[in-house]
């Protein structure tokens, strides 16, 4: 019954002093409104990152041998009968649906040489076809083609690795690593495409060759270091790698594979990404704390301008807590109505950008790359329930906060003085 | 519970060598020294004396609003001084009905909903809540006037509705602070039968802080403070134009 008289009155002050109400809201509807663009924007930034970087053929998901990823040697690859036990798990009912490619990979560290100068060379050996429809690196080329399936020694190099290597279209390289027995082996290959992703470092290392060339080569045969794995979300890596390897640990051959994502394939991008959430949200709690320093202000001077009322109330058989209750209450109404606001407005203006996307060309117009990822200047925001939830958590926190001590200030109200106090 | 009870159960007030001191940068003020006090149930009990004679301050003391820097109040047989805070806004739920000087309703209130105040606290259901508070509407002649906003009342009607807020939940005793000080002639004699008639009908114990020569005139007892300390006290019998 109280608790129904306290937001009665809470909502009753409220609506008498409406302007001041007003200007607090407004400050909560804008902040809630920013909240609602940026975090979306932010979001949809950082899924196109991910997915320009595991489209490059790294993946959301790899099943691996469990000591390629820091060993990086073909010692530590998929033989056969591990592949086909990968295969078979993300081919299950539970995980399938979820899957949107896989390609098998074979990576290698080589040293690229032509007839006048040598690179350290990534060479990553695919099946062409199911490689194009996972990678979007076939979308790069500037000059000839990507690999295609009855290709042989054949060579898909990144344009910078080219010109550093003086090579052309149509060129030959030859490609030196260590084989599975150890031995330092040689392939000759010819340039058949040449691409650009913009990002410096993939366009001056990066070699794509068909697997049979490689397995032939290298002596690996259908052997792969990788099954790269693209879900139909980034949000669902943690929950697909649970379940695979919880698919993988139920087969008895699976001890030599393991799950790994993007985060550990990538640790710069999971770093970058981290980081630039970090910015987002010590941008907001400086907004937000500024914010709440103006609800503090107007609620405190509404405390100091109600003390009567307070003391009034205290008399008539209010406790001290039941009094900065009533002004908790109103603290807490008018952040949660003017954050939802807020959140509708930052909503209804981020809905205009989810089909054309932000664009930011005019403000960088050559192409920008960090982290392994090429920056697209047009963002998408990207749409998430949570996200909401969250919006209202912190609001109703900062609401709470920004409250406290006006309340305790009204707790504290010496009644006698305060009904002296309008005399 | 932590209390004790008044070795006179049945006074309705009784307070023990009640000093109170305000401390200030000017020196302290002595606003109440050493009052000793009895008031039996059902009085009406006015306490008169010059400005800063603390009688506001006693009535304070008595209603719990202050606490004393000496001695002991007793109220319904309770020692306030060994109250919580939460016990005590408890108390004044339950026993006591303030009046005061400046009506102090609250603004976002209407007049009905004022004066129901304290049996909405309590939990009284609406329609008994409201069938109290309209018959007392009624009695006094604010019929009609239940959904104004305080503001659009004249001062004799909020102090009227002030008066009904304190005691619709019958309280066995009512505190009043200069009641009748913003009101004219008329007003004030129909506020004072009012509260007379709720004395005389219910036995509601009521103590004044007064200037005003009506309120000390129909008062059962009255009771002169000058510098904190009480001069005189007069029980009479002929005064009970009540």
């Amino acid at each position: 019954m109280r608790f129904r008289v306290l937001v009665r009155l809470a909502l009753r002050n409220l609506l008498r002093q409406a302007r001041r109400s007003l200007l607090t809201a407004t400050a909560m509807v804008l902040g809630g409104a920013v909240l609602m663009i940026a975090l979306p924007l932010g979001d949809g930034t950082h899924e196109d990152w991910i997915d320009s970087a595991v489209r490059m053929g790294v993946g959301h998901l790899a099943i691996q041998a469990p000591g390629f990823r820091t060993s990086r040697k073909l010692a530590d690859r998929l033989p056969a009968d591990a592949r086909a036990v990968a295969e078979r798990a993300l081919a299950r009912p539970d995980i399938a649906p979820h899957i949107q490619n896989s390609a098998p990979q074979l990576a290698v560290d080589a040293l690229a040489s032509s007839s006048s100068t040598a690179r350290p060379a990534s060479v990553v050996a695919v099946e062409p076809v199911t490689q194009a429809e996972f990678s979007n690196l076939d979308e790069k080329v500037v000059e000839g083609r990507y690999l295609e399936a009855d290709d042989r020694l054949a060579a898909y190099v990144g344009a910078g690795l080219a010109e550093s290597l003086e090579r052309k279209l149509g060129s030959r390289l030859v490609l030196t690593a260590q084989d599975v027995g150890g031995e330092i082996a040689g392939q000759l290959v010819r340039v058949v495409g040449v691409f650009r992703t913009g990002v410096p470092e993939i366009d001056a290392s990066l070699i794509h060759i068909p697997l049979g060339t490689a397995g032939t080569w290298l002596g690996s045969g259908d052997d792969v270091t990788s099954i790269a794995v693209l879900l139909d979300s980034s949000r669902r890596v943690r929950s697909v790698r649970r379940e695979l390897r919880a698919a993988l640990e139920a087969g008895a051959e699976s001890d030599g594979l393991t799950v790994i994502d993007w985060r550990q394939a990538m640790p710069e991008l999971d770093a970058a990404v981290r980081v630039d959430d970090l910015g987002n949200y010590i941008f907001q709690f400086i907004m937000f704390s500024i914010i709440a320093l103006g609800i503090v202000n107007t609620v405190l001077m509404s405390v100091m301008y109600r003390k009567r009322e307070f003391g009034l109330l205290q008399a008539l058989g209010l406790t001290p807590r039941q009094t900065g209750a009533l002004v908790m209450s109103e603290g807490i109404i008018i952040t949660t109505l003017s954050g939802l606001i807020g959140i509708g407005l930052g909503l209804f203006i981020t809905w205009f950008f989810w089909r054309g996307g932000l664009d930011f060309s005019s403000l960088w117009s050559e192409e920008w790359s960090f982290s392994g990822v090429v920056m697209d200047p047009v963002i998408f925001p990207a749409f998430r329930a949570i996200r909401i939830v969250q919006s209202l958590v912190f609001i109703l926190v900062v609401g709470v906060l920004a409250s406290l001590y006006p309340a305790f200030r009204a707790t504290r109200v010496d009644v006698a003085e305060a009904m002296k106090f309008e005399r | 519970m932590n209390e004790t009870k008044s070795p006179v159960n049945e006074a309705a007030v009784r307070t023990d060598e009640v000093w109170k001191i305000f401390r200030q940068e000017a020196g302290e003020v002595q606003a109440v020294r050493g009052v000793t006090l009895d008031i039996e149930v059902g009085e009406f009990v006015a306490m008169a004396g010059p400005s800063g004679s603390g009688k506001t301050t006693l009535l304070n003391l008595i209603g719990g609003l202050t606490r004393p820097t000496r001695g002991s109040v007793f109220v319904a047989g309770r020692d306030l001084g060994k109250l919580s805070s939460r016990q005590l806004a408890r108390l004044r739920l339950e026993h006591l009905g303030f009046i005061f000087q400046a009506y102090n309703l609250l603004p976002v209130l209407t007049a009905l909903e004022n004066a129901e105040f304290p049996l909405l606290l309590r939990g009284v259901p609406e329609t008994e809540r409201h069938r109290v508070v309209h018959e007392l509407f009624r009695k006094t002649g604010l019929e009609g006037l239940e959904d104004r906003r305080p503001g659009k009342l004249s001062g004799g009607q909020q102090q009227r509705v002030a008066v009904i807020r304190a005691v619709a939940s019958a309280p066995a005793l009512v505190l009043a602070d200069e009641p009748t000080a913003n009101l004219d002639s008329v007003a004030s004699d129909a506020l004072l039968d009012m509260m007379a008639g709720l004395n005389r009908d219910l036995g509601t114990t009521f103590v004044f802080a007064t200037h005003d020569p009506r309120v000390m005139e129909r008062a059962h007892r009255l009771i002169r403070l000058v510098d904190g300390s009480i001069t005189s006290d007069e029980h009479n019998a002929s005064r009970s134009g009540v």
